[in-house]
């Protein structure tokens, strides 16, 4: 009885430290909740107006400026949405290779068994090699990488793309590692009785068994990497997110809200179409299972 | 005759579990065998030290010939792509085809590039020869299917399919039909010694239906508790033995509970 009541103080004392530590983090970083609302009044009227602004999104430029013949701005929208895919994409398809790579380096399913001490001294070494290496990758934020490459090679198409493929094949690398680790061992074992060598029932036994999931989480991360994409926009390089920041600074808020709602769509329509191919992926695991 | 295994006094440990004790059995080329014997008997040990996925701690062991204890890493591994091997959880890659599976067979013989190889584009002559192999047990329409699509029966086809594929001098299965009906096991075990009389590979399966073993092997090997307790031809086994070979200690039933 004692235990009980003692475990269920010591879960309230962690919940209240927790509350007591935002409370402090809050005093030290200045916050109050009257800092939610806007000092002036003109700042309450431009929050009104990106709100409304929801509303009705913009069917036409905003802006005078621009000429008569300039394509209507949601064709523009699809450009940019258009972009955005590829450097989504083209992130994506540099990131996936070199995660692959990274994540058999980082991986120890297919170490030779016995294998003498030298051979397991360098293994090891590999392994936590890139273990550290795919860590860094991906401690650096997109847009992190993508400010040190612009500043190293100006604004570029390809700087971009390299600024989202480095930290996804981090990531990804990261997660293969592990799918690949956790596979069933069975088919392998078995492979191995009949004398394929380690690094064979790896590629034929390990390797496909794991593919579908490999594929799935990679599907996931394209998701991640059209949003990721999209941000980039903030820092210069071309996609719908500079058109949403362009239009921002201006205060040009419908034309925000239009590209917005082109974006989300397409996330959306992704969404959809990477559900509906993991459904056919795993599809195999038989009709009565949830 | 010559050898296909040959062991003497072979013990086997895995730390203070003793799961073959002083083992001495001789195994000729071409025999079928039997090894039959409850749960935690050693009958999959067994198998895994005559396929030399495990090692003898004491003893001496030696497959089609060659001494295991002098044998390289690499001489081992081309001695395993002699003997083929059905574990009992088949170790099929589920989300490769039929083909593909049985094509792997051959790996051991083959050099790591050209198994990648077979998987992507298999030969014309493989294919073709694995259809024969998929004709002849029974599942020739399934060539191309996923074999996580199979049904059980299947799947144990095409295990069946991918060691013959690999032609080897020995078969070793583990309770190849424990989790199959009653119908299909008596079809799958007259298929395995119908083709280990075909093809003149020597034969030995671990199995715990009795009447099963005693229908279709002409010798028996009775093991319990990691001990030889009968050797010898299905009519000999006389009805005291069979009890002495099932009857279970109290420990046994405590472990099949």
């Amino acid at each position: 009885m004692n235990s009980t009541i003692g475990k269920w103080g010591r879960r309230r004392w962690i919940v209240l430290g927790i509350v007591i530590l935002f409370l402090l983090c809050a005093k030290s970083l200045g916050l109050t909740p009257a800092g939610l609302v806007p000092p002036d009044e003109t700042r309450w009227e431009r929050a009104g107006a990106f709100f409304k602004a929801a509303l009705s999104p913009a069917m036409d430029y905003q802006d005078e400026n621009v000429p008569e013949d300039a394509p209507p701005i949601w064709l523009k929208g699809l450009y940019g949405l258009l972009l955005t895919l590829k450097f989504a994409f083209g992130g994506m398809s540099l990131a996936v290779p070199l995660a692959l790579i990274m994540g058999f380096f980082g991986s120890s399913s297919w170490w030779p068994e016995p294998r003498g001490w030298f051979l397991d001294l360098f293994l090891r070494g590999i392994y936590f090699a890139f273990r550290f290496l795919m860590s860094l990758l991906r401690s650096i934020h997109e847009l992190i990488w993508a400010l040190l490459i612009l500043s190293a090679f100006g604004l570029s198409p390809l700087a971009g793309m390299i600024a989202l493929a480095l930290p996804f094949s981090g990531t990804l690398g990261k997660v293969f590692s592990e799918l690949i680790d956790e596979e069933s061992r069975d088919a392998a074992a078995a492979l191995k009785a009949i004398g394929h060598r380690p690094l064979q029932t790896f590629f034929v036994g390990t390797l496909p068994a794991a593919l579908p999931n490999l594929i799935t989480y990679s599907l996931y991360r394209f998701e991640c990497a059209l949003r990721s994409s999209a941000v980039l926009g903030f820092v210069g390089i071309e996609t719908i997110g500079l058109y949403i920041e362009l239009s921002h600074e201006e205060f040009y808020y419908n034309e925000v809200w239009t590209y917005f709602y082109l974006l989300l769509a397409l996330i959306v329509l992704v969404d959809f179409w990477g559900a509906g191919v993991r459904a056919r992926l795993n599809s195999h695991k038989g009709a009565c299972e949830a | 005759m010559s050898s296909a295994f040959e062991l003497n006094g072979v013990t086997c440990r895995f730390g203070d579990l003793v799961a073959i004790d002083e083992f001495s059995l001789s195994i000729a080329e071409g025999e079928q065998v039997a090894f039959i014997g409850p749960s935690g008997s050693g009958k999959t040990t067994l198998i895994r030290l005559l396929n030399t996925t495990a090692v003898p701690s004491d003893g001496s062991l030696s497959v089609l010939g060659d001494i295991i204890a002098d044998q390289s890493v690499e001489s081992l591994r081309v001695l395993r792509s002699r003997v083929g091997t059905m574990p009992q959880h088949l170790g099929l890659v589920e989300n490769l085809t039929a083909i593909q599976n049985v094509i792997l067979g051959r790996g051991g013989q083959r050099t790591t590039l050209r198994s990648i190889r077979d998987l992507i584009i298999p030969s014309r002559s493989d294919t073709e020869k694995i259809h024969q192999l998929l004709r002849r047990v029974g599942i020739e329409e399934k060539l191309f299917t996923m074999v996580s699509k199979l049904s059980g029966g299947q799947k144990q086809r095409v295990a069946i399919a991918r060691a013959l594929f690999q032609e080897p001098e020995i078969l070793l299965a583990d309770e190849p039909v424990s989790a199959v009906d009653p119908a299909r096991a008596r079809d799958s075990v007259r298929l395995l010694t119908e083709l280990s009389g075909e093809l003149g590979f020597t034969l030995c399966v671990s199995l715990h239906h009795l009447e099963l073993a005693k229908e279709f092997f002409p010798r028996l090997i009775g093991l319990r508790q990691g001990r030889v307790v009968f050797d010898g031809a299905p009519d000999s086994l006389k009805d005291r033995e069979l009890e002495s070979l099932y009857e279970l200690t109290a420990d046994e039933m405590m472990a099949d509970a």
